[in-house]
């Protein structure tokens, strides 16, 4: 449906048009009260905070208030992007981001890979729960285990130091807090991030097995010839989804990791906007400045992945 | 779980001989459960150990003497208890705020046409590429006079786009005669979703309501954010404060607690993780079944 518009000395025809649209719209009303409810809560807590990113182009005063405070234009900005400390977290955020998705990205595939050539039916679903588990519990539980388990006097190091290998200061070293990440974040997720390869391999034709085992392929010929090819298109479409996230992935995880030694390498664009805000002298200008290039940024890589996604033929983000 | 993790079917040319793939694979894939399975059962043995014994031996896989001295000094210190208290409140008022919302809106826009649909669902669907972050929010719950306030956070976390989007799918399923018919018999819309609708769509809410319950049990921003008193922390935030800021240098974690002949610090940290993931252990089995149904059908159908 058109939007209607009223031109000045519009004909009776157009004048009709709108009158027939203010009909249909009276007879759907129920259905607008329906949408309601939501649509306030969208109000409020997502329209309003964005009109609130005016913010950043403004001088705040707390008596003034978001809407009332004066229009300074981009000074905030010159602000932001002078502040070394803002630089640092963005290109830091993209270096942890990205490493992370190239070493974590292929293990939920090769567990799901996995899981389909073994042949025990129970005992693979015992598996797939103990793989599973991890995801459905907040950061701040894992960590609480991972700090436990990695803690100098942990599980890992006891045991280290129980073969007699060096020990290793995992959370507590700038130049360990990387490789933590990643190896606590494959720990958390593979497991859910297999369900979604799995079940493009139950998806698949099982005749094609059947033609391949006829030509004499061995299973592990057939994992790699047959499997993984059929499942490559779900695969793409993961890992452009996952290049959405560049920008705003891994908060949680590395807010509840980090301590007091790996305050400077934990400092990623979210941890940085926290810190400016809640935590040292709060200028909200400065800060909303930041957080509205980090959801430009966002939004920018979301567009651009689920261009890419449909290019190459899948669903996209959004229908 | 079952019909996605169906194994193919191979039997027609299958042989049952054990061969060295499958003990390989076997390992692989028994070493990866055990790598997630050891840390959990160690920190839940920890609980239930004494100082002494953590101390002679942090590999702890079975506690000589167990002892519940770690709740003790847990529950005696109460405010977990606290935590607990806030977060049922949380998910009290939230469950039904979200459900609502989210039903109410997913129906509406089920509906198969009426004026503005789409510029409608544009504008929710663009809440999910650009959002204002928190700093503006946080200012607006101020403005609200919401800040300090534990509706603050019941109201940030009760409406999600992707969850409303997973029961509107589900709603279209449903075949629009039966609407129709409701319709004719002289039924409005919120009548039709109460009467009509909701009685088919048992499997979609029990799917969304475990969506939210997780998502309030788990959440903490939005409280850090937006609580300032310790005694209004939800359970979450009642951990972090035990565990993640105690953790002040993690090269000597163990020297955090004040009185280490008193009680035993890491064990009273252990039986608090222990604590606040037990719900999520028990609807375990629940939770797998429907998030695997819902998040196939997300990547599938949106």
């Amino acid at each position: 449906m058109k939007p209607a518009t009223i031109t000045p000395g519009s004909s009776k025809g157009e004048e009709s048009k709108f009158k027939r649209l203010f009909i249909e719209i009276w007879k759907y009303r129920m259905t607008y009260t329906l949408l309601l409810p939501g649509l306030i809560w969208l109000i409020l807590f997502a329209y309003l905070p964005m009109g609130g990113l005016s913010l950043a182009f403004k001088d705040y005063r707390a008596n003034d208030g978001i809407w009332g405070s004066a229009w300074i234009g981009f000074e905030n900005f010159k602000y932001v992007f002078r502040d070394p400390a803002f630089a640092d977290a963005v290109w830091r955020t993209l270096y942890v981001n990205i490493i992370k998705l190239f070493i974590t990205f292929p293990f939920p595939i090769l567990l799901a890979l996995l899981l389909n050539e073994l042949r025990m039916r129970r005992y693979k679903k015992v598996l797939q729960t103990a793989f599973t588990f991890p995801h459905f519990l907040s950061w701040i539980i894992v960590s609480g285990i991972i700090i436990n388990v990695l803690a100098y006097d942990g599980l890992v190091n006891s045991f280290l130091a129980l073969i007699g290998l060096p020990t290793i200061n995992f959370l507590g070293s700038e130049q360990n807090f990387y490789p933590m990440i990643i190896l606590t974040d494959i720990w958390k997720s593979t497991g859910w991030g297999a369900i979604v390869f799995m079940a493009a391999i139950s998806g698949i034709d099982q005749e094609q097995y059947e033609a391949a085992q006829i030509d004499g392929a061995t299973r592990l010929q057939q994992m790699f010839r047959v499997t993984l090819p059929n499942i490559m298109p779900t695969v793409t479409i993961m890992f452009i989804l996952s290049v959405g996230g560049l920008m705003s992935s891994g908060f949680d995880q590395i807010f509840n990791l980090a301590n007091a030694a790996t305050q400077n390498v934990s400092q990623v664009l979210d941890v940085y906007i926290y810190r400016i805000t809640f935590q040292s002298s709060t200028d909200f200008s400065f800060s909303t400045a930041v957080s509205l290039f980090r959801s430009i940024v966002n939004m920018i890589l979301l567009l651009l992945a689920d261009r890419a996604a449909k290019w190459l033929g899948g669903d996209g983000l959004f229908r | 779980m079952s019909t996605l993790a169906r194994k193919p079917k191979k039997s027609k040319f299958n042989t049952t001989r054990v061969t060295g793939l499958d003990i390989f694979i076997f390992i692989i894939l028994t070493l990866g459960a055990l790598s997630i399975l050891i840390p959990f059962w160690n920190v839940i043995m920890i609980s239930f150990a004494t100082q002494r014994e953590y101390a002679e031996n942090p590999l702890l896989m079975w506690p000589k003497e167990p002892t519940f001295s770690s709740y003790q000094a847990l529950f005696a210190d109460g405010s977990i208890l606290t935590g607990y208290w806030n977060t049922i409140k949380l998910m009290a008022a939230g469950l039904p705020l979200s459900l609502f919302l989210t039903v109410s809106m997913a129906y509406g826009l089920s509906r198969p046409k009426f004026p503005g649909k789409k510029p409608i669902f544009f504008l929710v669907l663009f809440t999910m590429i650009f959002n204002g972050g928190i700093v503006p929010l946080y200012l607006i719950m101020k403005d609200l006079g919401l800040t300090g306030s534990l509706w603050a956070v019941i109201l940030a976390g009760s409406f999600s786009v992707f969850n409303m989007i997973l029961m509107m799918n589900y709603f279209q399923g449903l075949p629009e005669s039966l609407m129709e018919s409701a319709r004719l018999d002289g039924a409005g819309e919120w009548r039709i979703l109460r009467s009509v609708v909701l009685p088919l769509a048992a499997p979609i809410m029990a799917t969304i309501a475990l969506f939210y319950g997780v998502a309030f049990w788990n959440s903490w921003y939005d409280a850090m954010i937006f609580l300032r008193k310790a005694d209004q922390l939800p359970l979450q935030n009642v951990l972090r404060a035990i565990i993640v800021e105690s953790q002040t240098n993690a090269s000597n974690a163990t020297s955090v607690g004040q009185g280490t002949a008193a009680s035993f610090s890491t064990g009273m940290k252990m039986a608090a993780v222990f604590v606040t993931m037990l719900p999520i252990m028990a609807f375990f089995p629940l939770l797998q079944k429907h998030f695997a149904k819902g998040v196939l059908t997300g990547a599938i159908k949106t």
